[in-house]
């Protein structure tokens, strides 16, 4: 087994990450939960865990990020899921490139430099309209599980607009939809363009370099990425762990600031 | 940067405006005119659509057609709705008018994805849907008229809201062209002399400045010309409005918000004047043999604010489906209600007061006034007014409007939240599910009498 | 430290002296008439603790929080000390507020208004003179009567002094050495101290060595920093705020005026600020003044700050992004809805900020 060098925990608003890098930076290492209520129970939990597996943890630099990063008393650092996405992505793409990451409470696009630097960035803004959650509620009312969402969305063979982007007019137009007898693999697909449409605006603030990478919970949806390939005529590339980039990313800041 | 004037320039425009242009458009009309049928409308609850819009098309697209080979043929002004723009008409511009271009966007379905274009180089959505629109076509070209020509002046007047000034310098920094600004101070209760006499300085230092961009003098016997051309045109659209006091009324609201077009793009028009004329003539006929615009005409409704572009037949046809006909509006009444302060042997003076006293420039209990008589004198049984996110000098106020009609004067009111020009603010669902309970609380109002 | 009363104390202070109290709204308004009329002004900068529902039941949604705040804090009495109400015509915002008051809330101060024009031209210069002349009427009408001539003068050069007064604290800001959430509690203190106060308050903050330069400097645009824990965040988060742009600060720095007519005195001094979009200011001389903060200053990056359905300050940011980005200085803008606590997302966007330009 390879010797741990440096720990990165992502607490984010739906789940937990645990990552463990060796020297190299090599990812060796995870756990992914869905969020606990109680976050410190749930982080001590996971060193816990780390420490079964790799002995004691006490020189191994730990750096916390996500939205509950503050609450994670034991990390050495705390840095925003923003810088640590890009250090992630960068390390496995070894070039700058634009990242995109949908999340359950935000989305973010960021633009990345030479050595993982954030040159810009973008962030959703208040409600709900640009994040997974825009589809899970929405999706909800369709009564189709949440893994099949994409896939169902993509065997449609026409689409039907979605133009409202608030979640609360979304969910009444598929009321009106369904109502008048439209099937629910159409209106997926028109929901999935219009949060794709909105990630689009975001990426055009601020200007896409490529290679785009998709990462995040949603990233998983196939339907997302191939509505992102054609709306922005990029190819997506996908990071091995797409919901483990923050963890990651914070991770191999411990092991360079370590 | 902008473009002088050439002879080649000129005769393009003759060629293709006033030749090819005039031949085309009158044969698509003559089409229009003979189809009497229209995808979409139901005749079952609307009498057949105005046989004069598909003249007053015509003329509108010949306007946007003047647009597009205007550049090298004519001086071309960019203005705001409520922008005094007689003494530029009388100097031989071009004008457009980015805010009936963008609603003409709305109503051709194109807002969403003109406006993205704005919203994708930063401009929020939380400005109004007017600019957006306007701003996405500068920076991508879209536009469903062709080509809007390069302006070489913006005139901004902030009497309809601050929104257009810096909407405005957007655009300035954009063109790089200069912005001529009327400040139009805000009447919470009533005009002072000094507002008065500012706007007339304004208008006159304006002179010099258009005239040097024109290259030529201002000749006040044309200025005080198109002044008279303004002021008949607004007295006949508001004789048009008026006949909706007719029971049953032989127009809609929405029949207004369609054929305003011309009052706002291109007063000082003698073209003006024959169309609305010719409007009353067909409005006159209607009332003659008793047709009203809404086939079971049981209620008579207000409309307050601006329309809902994207969604105008709908909306007449939901509200006519209930036997109620939206009769009045204040916006399209804007447009007229001004007229008599026009005035040819004081052009400038006369200019300052009405430039001054637009309802958006007025104090919200003036609005509610001016409600209220048209409430009066139109024989209204209720009140829409659509909270509309995008325009907070006309939204703003509505709230405590809504409440005098309903707790005081005992009119029913609804509050109707939406947006003039983006859909994605909007919500079918909704506003039907809103105005059905407003036509229940309206019939329950009459039961009870 | 200097120790600041609080406004309430201020404004009991001020009415046992036989003061009265004037409520101003933001932006601009000439302190040193209201002054010469017994007045001091107190101003309402959408206190961040009021129940926004009350405000709701006149002004819709979409209304910005400084506004629909400020209408929520007034019908909760939260002005029921106050004799007068002042709202400037900054923003359709106010503009229907203002209206709003008048026609129908007719709360039991008087309402008054006041409009500044959107150029610089002589017209609007002249304009505006009148229209502090009208106030002044109004004002005379209202209370029975001028103040002597004498009390004019007074007054203006006393604010004269205090926006010396503010200018000095702007321009020796890293020797104070206080933290940002101490000086902004210094210069915001201009919002409702007698400008007396605020000058013996400046002339007791000693000078001392040049703070030192850890955390990334940053420039701080937008109308107003609430809530003020927005400093020690930025604190944390590893950087300072080491120049403004800030409606309630730099750009209401007013210089002294020139004339002998106090009418034209007032608005050579209102007319003196730097550029601002509720004036109209063109987004090209905005950027220049920017830029030139930035020179002064050595910040690494813009953050602009602002309330949600802010009008004013949403048009201008594309530009002047890109114009400032042009010359190598990101820039962020983040908008916030007015309350007691900051949102993590808020949060999140100024940090990941400042980590990328650090
Ligand atoms: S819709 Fe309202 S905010 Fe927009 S330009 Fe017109 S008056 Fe101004
Ligand atoms: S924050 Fe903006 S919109 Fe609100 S009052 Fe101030 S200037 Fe007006």
């Amino acid at each position: 087994m390879k010797a741990l060098a440096a720990l990165g925990i992502d607490v984010g608003s739906s789940t937990c990450k645990i990552v463990g890098v060796d020297e190299s930076g090599e990812l060796i290492w995870h756990l992914l939960e869905q969020a606990d209520p109680r976050a410190e129970d749930q982080v001590q939990r996971f060193l816990k865990a780390a420490e079964q597996k790799f002995g004691p943890l006490k020189a191994v630099p730990f750096v916390a990020t996500g939205y509950g990063r503050k609450l994670v008393k034991d990390a050495a650092k705390n840095i925003t899921e923003i810088s640590c996405h890009a250090k992630g992505v960068y390390h496995e793409l070894q070039k700058p490139g634009t990242l995109v990451d949908i999340g359950g409470q935000d989305s973010k696009v960021i633009v990345i430099g030479a050595g993982g630097r954030v040159v810009d960035f973008a962030m959703n803004d208040k409600c709900a309209a640009g994040t997974g959650r825009f589809l899970e509620n929405t999706a909800g009312r369709l009564h189709v599980p949440l893994e099949a969402l994409g896939k169902t969305a993509l065997s449609a063979d026409r689409e039907e607009t979605i133009s409202s982007t608030c979640t609360v007019f979304a969910e009444s137009e598929i009321i009106s939809l369904v109502a008048h007898g439209v099937a629910v693999e159409p209106i997926l697909k028109g929901l999935h363009r219009s949060l794709v449409s909105r990630i689009v605006a975001m990426i055009r603030s601020v200007g896409l370099v490529s290679p785009l990478m998709l990462s995040g919970g949603v990233a998983r949806n196939e339907a997302m990425r191939k509505l992102l390939e054609e709306e922005t005529g990029e190819k997506v590339h996908l990071p091995q762990y797409p919901q483990l980039m923050g963890a990651y990313g914070a991770a191999l800041i411990g092991l360079k600031n370590g | 940067m902008t473009e002088s004037i050439t002879i080649r320039g000129k005769l393009r425009y003759q060629l293709a405006v006033n030749v090819a242009g005039r031949l085309t458009l009158a044969f698509r009309r003559r089409r229009n005119e003979r189809k009497t049928a229209r995808p979409g409308w139901s005749r079952d609850v609307l009498a057949p659509p105005l046989k004069l819009s598909a003249r007053m098309k015509e003329l509108m697209s010949r306007h946007y057609l003047g647009g597009r080979y205007a550049n090298g043929a004519k001086k071309v002004a960019w203005v705001t709705s409520g922008a005094p723009i007689e003494i530029l008409k009388a100097l031989g511009f071009y004008i457009l008018y980015p805010e009936n271009h963008a609603a003409l966007c709305g109503a051709r379905r194109k807002t969403v994805e003109i406006a993205s274009e704005a919203e994708n180089a930063g401009y929020s959505r939380d400005i109004c849907s007017y600019a957006r629109t306007d701003i996405g076509a500068v920076l991508s070209g879209k536009t469903p008229v062709g080509r809007l020509p390069r302006p070489d002046v913006l005139l901004a007047c902030t009497n309809i809201c601050q929104t257009v000034l810096y909407w405005y310098r957007v655009l300035a920094d954009y063109f790089k062209v200069p912005l001529i600004l009327i400040d139009t101070p805000f009447i919470y209760e009533e005009a002072h002399a000094h507002d008065v006499a500012y706007v007339k300085r304004q208008l006159e230092d304006m002179i010099p400045a258009a005239e040097k961009i024109a290259g030529k003098k201002l000749s006040f016997k044309r200025l005080k010309e198109v002044v008279r051309f303004s002021r008949e045109a607004s007295f006949l659209w508001l004789e048009v409005l008026d006949r909706a006091k007719h029971r049953p009324s032989p127009i809609t609201a929405f029949d207004g918000f369609i054929h305003m077009a011309p009052i706002v793009d291109l007063r000082g028009e003698p073209v003006v004047i024959d169309l609305y004329r010719q409007l009353l003539k067909e409005i006159d006929v209607r009332i003659s043999k008793g047709i009203g615009a809404v086939k079971h005409e049981k209620k008579r409704l207000l409309w307050d604010n601006l329309p809902i572009w994207f969604k105008l037949r709908k909306m007449a046809q939901t509200f006519a489906g209930y036997g109620a006909n939206v009769v009045a509006a204040t916006y399209t009444y804007a447009w007229g209600e001004l007229a008599p302060m026009m005035d040819e042997t004081r052009p400038l003076e006369s200019a300052a007061q009405t430039y001054l006293h637009p309802l958006l420039n007025q104090g919200t209990g003036h609005k509610l006034e001016s409600m209220q008589k048209m409430v009066r004198e139109f024989s209204l049984d209720g009140v829409v007014l659509h909270s509309d996110r995008s325009c907070k000098p006309y939204s703003l106020g509505q709230i405590d409007q809504r409440d005098y009609f309903v707790n005081h004067a005992g009119i029913p009111a609804l509050l109707l939240e939406a947006d003039h020009n983006d859909p994605r603010s909007y919500s079918d669902q909704q506003a039907e599910n809103r105005i059905a309970a407003f036509m229940e609380i309206l019939e329950d109002s009459s039961n009870a009498d | 430290m200097i120790d600041l009363p609080s406004r309430k104390k201020v404004i009991r202070e001020f009415q046992k002296k036989g003061g009265k109290i004037a409520a101003v709204l933001p932006i601009r308004y000439p302190r040193e008439l209201f002054r010469a009329f017994g007045f001091l002004p107190v101003e309402v900068w959408g206190p961040p603790h009021a129940d926004v529902t009350l405000g709701g039941s006149h002004l819709q949604s979409y209304t910005c929080d400084i506004v629909r705040n400020a209408v929520s804090f007034l019908l909760s009495g939260g002005l029921d000390r106050t004799d007068l109400i002042l709202v400037p015509h900054t923003c359709d915002s106010l503009q229907g507020m203002g209206s709003v008051l008048l026609d129908f809330v007719h709360p039991k101060q008087k309402v008054l208004t006041l409009y500044h024009p959107r150029g610089v031209r002589k017209a609007d210069f002249d304009f505006l003179t009148e229209e502090l002349k009208r106030l002044c009427g109004e004002l005379s009408d209202w209370t029975g009567g001028e103040p002597p001539p004498g009390a004019f003068w007074e007054a203006i050069y006393r604010e004269e002094t205090a926006d010396r007064a503010l200018a000095r604290l702007y321009r020796d800001r890293e020797l104070l050495g206080l933290s940002d959430r101490e000086f902004y509690r210094i210069v915001r203190s201009r919002e409702f101290l007698p400008a007396e106060d605020f000058i013996e308050n400046e002339k007791k903050l000693a000078r001392r060595e040049k703070r030192s330069t850890s955390g990334v400097p940053i420039l701080l645009s937008g109308i107003v920093p609430e809530p003020m824990d927005l400093f020690d965040e930025i604190e944390t988060m590893g950087a300072r705020v080491v120049a403004d742009d800030l409606a309630c600060g730099t750009r209401r720095l007013y210089k002294s005026g020139h004339s002998e007519d106090p009418f034209v005195r007032m608005a050579e001094r209102l007319f003196s600020a730097p550029p601002d979009p509720t004036r109209g200011s063109p987004i090209s001389e905005r950027a220049d003044h920017l830029k030139n903060l930035i020179r002064k200053s050595g910040a690494k990056g813009v953050l602009i700050y602002d309330v949600k359905f802010c009008e004013p300050e949403l048009f201008d940011v594309p530009l002047l992004r890109k114009k400032l980005e042009a010359e190598g200085t990101p820039v962020n803008y983040v908008e916030f809805e007015m309350g007691k606590i900051l949102s993590q997302q808020t949060l999140t966007r100024i940090e990941a900020f400042i980590e990328m330009i650090g």
